[in-house]
């Protein structure tokens, strides 16, 4: 597993945005993997027209065998087995839904029998809204494309993200932090090299680019990975690499244990303290912390009623409910059209975060902003329960510059009229998954560090980060 | 297909249907139970449905006063209501039918008030005339039409109308024409002065004219005495066309009024717009497919979870689900997909409004009742829509017929507030839920007038606070609380 040969990872490094990587990798794999990277640069975009018009005429080719079962498939094939045993399992990797949605229109296009090359094109209509056409990525939901660098424990969380198995910022961050763990502890220095420069570029690099092809990662997974990477190159080189490993394992559990563990337990109970008896607590979908508030409070003997307001397509509220009814908690559950009706009730509002923005919006699970909006408009107070860790120091005014777009099938009812939307000219569906929430409808955000106001989310994430390097 | 149908799932159309058949009191039971089943649900079924059902209360209505009639009507308005308060419109209808019937009987009654006016008039010449008394039995009956007609003053308009009242006198037919038998009696009879400036406003005096039984006699008593039961058997025939007439002009107007709506869509929608609306309403869809004829823009459109999901998926893919096609009239069923159009529809889903508020133009609303404050009651979710564009400043259009609006003013909206199936948000099987958990689920949302800016109407465009012109333009204030007895004066 741990990939040790230079020539196919050398590459890597030098091309930066992940698409252009995968492009240059995938065509010096094809060709010689003698080529200087700079050199293979400039054929690299050459080449890629060229499979470009050799992928359309091989396609023209195989309608015209499909429609006219005439065996024309003369002139290209010579170089066809080839491109298509090194292509087949990347291009699926990359842009695998493109790929099986033309494969799935072939018979259409075969039973017109007129034009094959022309209208493959223009066939396949933009399904993308354009509002958000800069956030679209297509996700990975096998494993058959993953490269072989990639560790399994790695290769299964990934479809466990990509299918919200592991949902929740934290979950997810502390899911990943594990399975590095496990790369890490498999991982053996090359020789010539060093833990230090190797362990990063070279093997931490495709999990990460692998996670994130499952699902775009969690911006505290951002943040404990450039910790992470920290971590490794401050390993000194004359360090034996069992020690090392150790030391990095050890940090990993101590990352978890502090920023995490530690951290859930003192919001947990700093939130569960503005709970009283009485009170009507109010939470949007499901936030690991809030959950862990709510039960501590209820723990605690306080009588208090929870009503949980939950949304399409995930009802991740649901789960939550679940497991408050089960302690004997009084639940109220309603969607999202109840909202305004029962904001009258509530005494609190509890929301979780992905993530906390430096101009003190918060970043959270799409309706957050809506649940926030009428509390604020009902005068009740909103509080976010937000670890450190979740702190960033980007910035965002509204929720279509940076967000996450989850394939739009996932809105589809199974058996309901929506299943053969895509035929449909014009018609999008659009299924984002978070949105920003204006600071001026929180009123206080619960951290491990103290409860502050949105305005003290930069200060306090310069803190943890002075106090990290 | 329908024929299945309706053998099962009785709705709006096999009401309509059996309407006509049916003996009416079985139709009201009909009506209500198909409310009370919700079988017959939504503005406008329920609306159409109504008026139907009154048209035929009338029809089959057997005469006797107006009061009666007025009386039968919020009888069984009554019924319906109870049956289904949160149906404004049900309300809304009987209503515009009540008032309608009071206009018409207004109208009669200063018809009538002239009349006496007239014979007041005619009274000192005839007091003068007295001596030929012996003359009135002869032509008792006929004796009042000359008088009827002096005073609607020979227009054509009036002649029309005298045309019709005598036609409902059945043993007269030999009657010769009105105004030569006018002008013959005046002159026949030597008649005062007064009474020949009459014949002289009407028409030209034709003696040769002179019908076979001149009805020269005026006495006082006798008109009094017949002339009133001849009004009332004649003024009943007339009154009950136009009543009847009345109500059909309400259903073409229940027809219509989408169309009339979209009418004013490329006013409001402009190139390029990005307009958000929620749920499906056949007033939006009409509304935006006019606009499309001219423009090009983007629609999104919010799913409207747990309630109306399947119906807006319908109408965005352009089928509409069996369920729908129930409830409507089959010529509205077919309608294009705004997709189809040229328009750009992206759906979404309830929770994403917030985030894509700060790129949308305009919110369109369609509504299930507007109340005269200005408030409205629209699918669940309307209110956090409207107020996500309250806080980002984007304008809340709400396109609804006038017949939606009704002069109700509940204090307390909650009671307009409907709850529906909780199956639909936390399905049965999951039983440990189902169990301990409460689960809520609101089928209408009430919007207060703040939150709108422009209500549309096939009126035109008002603001929320002239509504309650409208209210008062389309009911009379006693019809408002015609359901509620113990409140009626």
């Amino acid at each position: 597993m741990p990939s040790s040969d230079p020539p196919t990872a050398e590459p890597s490094p030098a091309a930066a945005p992940a698409p252009a990587k995968a492009n240059t990798a995938k065509q010096q794999k094809g060709k010689e993997p003698a080529t200087s990277t700079d050199g293979s640069k400039l054929s690299g975009a050459e080449l890629k027209a060229r499979a470009k018009a050799e992928k359309a005429a091989r396609r023209a080719q195989a309608l015209l065998e499909k429609g006219t079962t005439a065996p024309v498939a003369a002139p290209i094939p010579g170089q066809q087995p080839k491109t298509e045993g090194q292509k087949g399992p990347k291009a699926q990797h990359k842009r695998g839904n493109s790929m099986s949605l033309e494969v799935r229109n072939v018979p259409v296009r075969g039973s017109q029998k007129a034009a094959p090359v022309v209208p493959a094109e223009p066939k396949k209509e933009d399904k993308t809204v354009e509002f958000f056409r800069h956030l679209y990525k297509l996700r990975t939901t096998s494993i058959a494309g993953a490269s072989k660098e990639v560790h399994p424990a790695v290769l299964a969380l990934g479809l466990q993200m990509s299918n919200y198995t592991i949902c929740g910022s934290c979950a997810r961050l502390v899911a990943t932090l594990q399975a590095f763990k496990r790369v890490i502890e498999s991982y053996t220095t090359p020789p010539q090299n060093s833990l230090s420069r190797h362990l990063t570029s070279h093997v931490l690099s495709p999990q990460i680019e692998y996670l994130s092809s499952c699902r775009p990662l969690s911006i505290s997974m951002g943040n404990a990975i450039r910790w992470l990477k920290l971590e490794v190159s401050k390993v000194d080189v004359s360090v034996p690499d069992a020690e090392a490993k150790k030391s990095l394992c050890d940090a990993i559990d101590v990352f978890i244990r502090e920023r995490i563990t530690f951290a859930d337990q003192v919001i947990a109970r700093s939130a569960a303290d503005k709970i009283k008896d009485g009170d009507v607590i109010m939470t949007y979908a499901k936030s690991s912390i809030v959950q862990r508030a709510l039960i501590r409070a209820h723990e605690e003997g306080k009588k208090f009623r929870v009503i949980i307001v939950d949304s399409r397509p995930l009802h991740e509220g649901k789960h939550l409910a679940a497991a408050l009814v089960k302690i004997g908690m009084d639940v109220k559950y309603c969607l999202i059209n109840g909202l305004s009706h029962n904001i009258q009730d509530v005494t609190k509002v509890l929301l979780g975060a992905h993530a906390m923005m430096s101009n003190g919006r918060l970043f959270s699970r799409i309706g957050t902003a809506l649940v926030a909006m009428e509390a604020n408009e009902a005068d009740k107070p909103v509080i976010v329960l937000c670890e450190t860790i979740k702190f960033t120091e980007r910035v965002a005014l509204d929720s279509i510059v940076h967000n996450e777009i989850a394939p739009a099938d996932e809105l589809v009812i199974p058996g309901g009229p929506l299943e053969k939307w895509g035929d449909i000219k014009k018609l999008q569906l659009c299924n984002p998954m978070y949105d920003v929430t204006p600071a001026d409808y929180i009123q206080m955000i619960i951290t491990e560090s103290g409860n502050v106001p949105p305005t003290s989310v930069p200060v306090l994430h310069r803190l943890g980060n002075e106090s990290q390097g | 297909m329908p024929s299945l149908q309706t053998g099962y799932a009785p709705n709006l159309g096999v009401f309509l249907k059996s309407l006509k058949t049916a003996p009416l009191e079985s139709s009201i039971e009909n009506l209500i139970s198909l409310l009370k089943r919700r079988q017959i649900r939504n503005s406008r079924p329920c609306a159409i449905a109504t008026a139907h059902l009154l048209l035929r209360v009338v029809a089959k209505f057997r005469w006797t006063d107006i009061g009666n009639l007025l009386q039968r009507i919020q009888e069984v308005g009554q019924r319906l209501v109870e049956a289904q308060p949160r149906e404004m419109v049900v309300g809304n209808i009987v209503r515009r039918v009540l008032g309608m019937i009071r206009d018409e009987a207004k109208e009669d009654r200063t018809e009538d008030a002239s009349d006496s006016t007239s014979t007041s008039q005619l009274g000192s010449p005839g007091r003068e005339r007295s001596d030929s008394g012996d003359l009135r039995t002869e032509g008792g009956v006929s004796s009042f039409s000359p008088l009827r007609f002096a005073t609607t003053d020979a227009s054509n308009l009036s002649e029309a109308s005298g045309d019709d009242i005598f036609q409902g006198r059945s043993p007269l037919t030999s009657r010769p024409p009105l105004l030569t038998s006018h002008t013959s009696y005046a002159v026949l009879n030597g008649v005062p002065v007064q009474q020949s400036m009459f014949n002289l406003l009407s028409a030209t005096p034709t003696p040769s004219s002179t019908p076979p039984h001149s009805s020269p006699s005026h006495g006082k008593s006798k008109i009094t005495a017949t002339s009133l039961a001849q009004r009332i058997a004649t003024s009943t025939r007339d009154l009950k066309a136009e009543v009847i007439s009345g109500i059909e002009e309400i259903i073409d107007e229940l027809d219509q009024v989408d169309d009339q709506i979209a009418a004013y869509a490329q006013e409001h929608i402009h190139s390029n717009e990005v307009v958000l609306t929620h749920s499906s309403s056949l007033s939006v869809q009409k509304f935006l497919l006019k606009a499309a004829e001219k423009r090009k823009f983007t629609v999104i459109i919010a799913e409207s979870y747990p309630n109306d999901h399947e119906a807006t998926h319908a109408a965005v893919i352009g089928k509409v689900s069996s369920n729908l096609e129930s409830d409507e009239m089959s010529t509205e069923t077919f309608l294009k997909p705004l997709s189809a159009a040229g328009i750009t529809v992206i759906l979404m889903t309830d929770a994403t409004i917030f985030a894509i508020m700060s790129r949308v133009n305009k919110v369109i609303l369609a509504t299930h009742a507007v109340i005269a404050s200005g408030g409205l009651i629209a699918a669940a979710g309307a209110r956090i829509i409207a107020k996500a564009a309250k806080v980002h400043k984007t304008p809340v259009i709400v396109v609804s017929g006038v017949y939606k609006l009704s002069p109700e003013y509940p204090f307390e909206f909650e009671s307009l507030i409907e709850y529906g199936d909780p199956g639909n948000i936390i399905g049965y099987g999951e039983g440990a839920l189902v169990d301990h958990l409460e689960v809520d689920n609101p089928v209408y949302d009430y919007v207060p007038p703040d939150l709108v800016d422009l209500y549309i109407t096939n009126l035109g465009a008002h603001a929320p606070s002239y509504l309650y012109r409208i209210v008062a333009d389309h009911y009379k204030p006693e019809d408002i609380n015609f359901h509620k007895p113990e409140l009626q004066f």
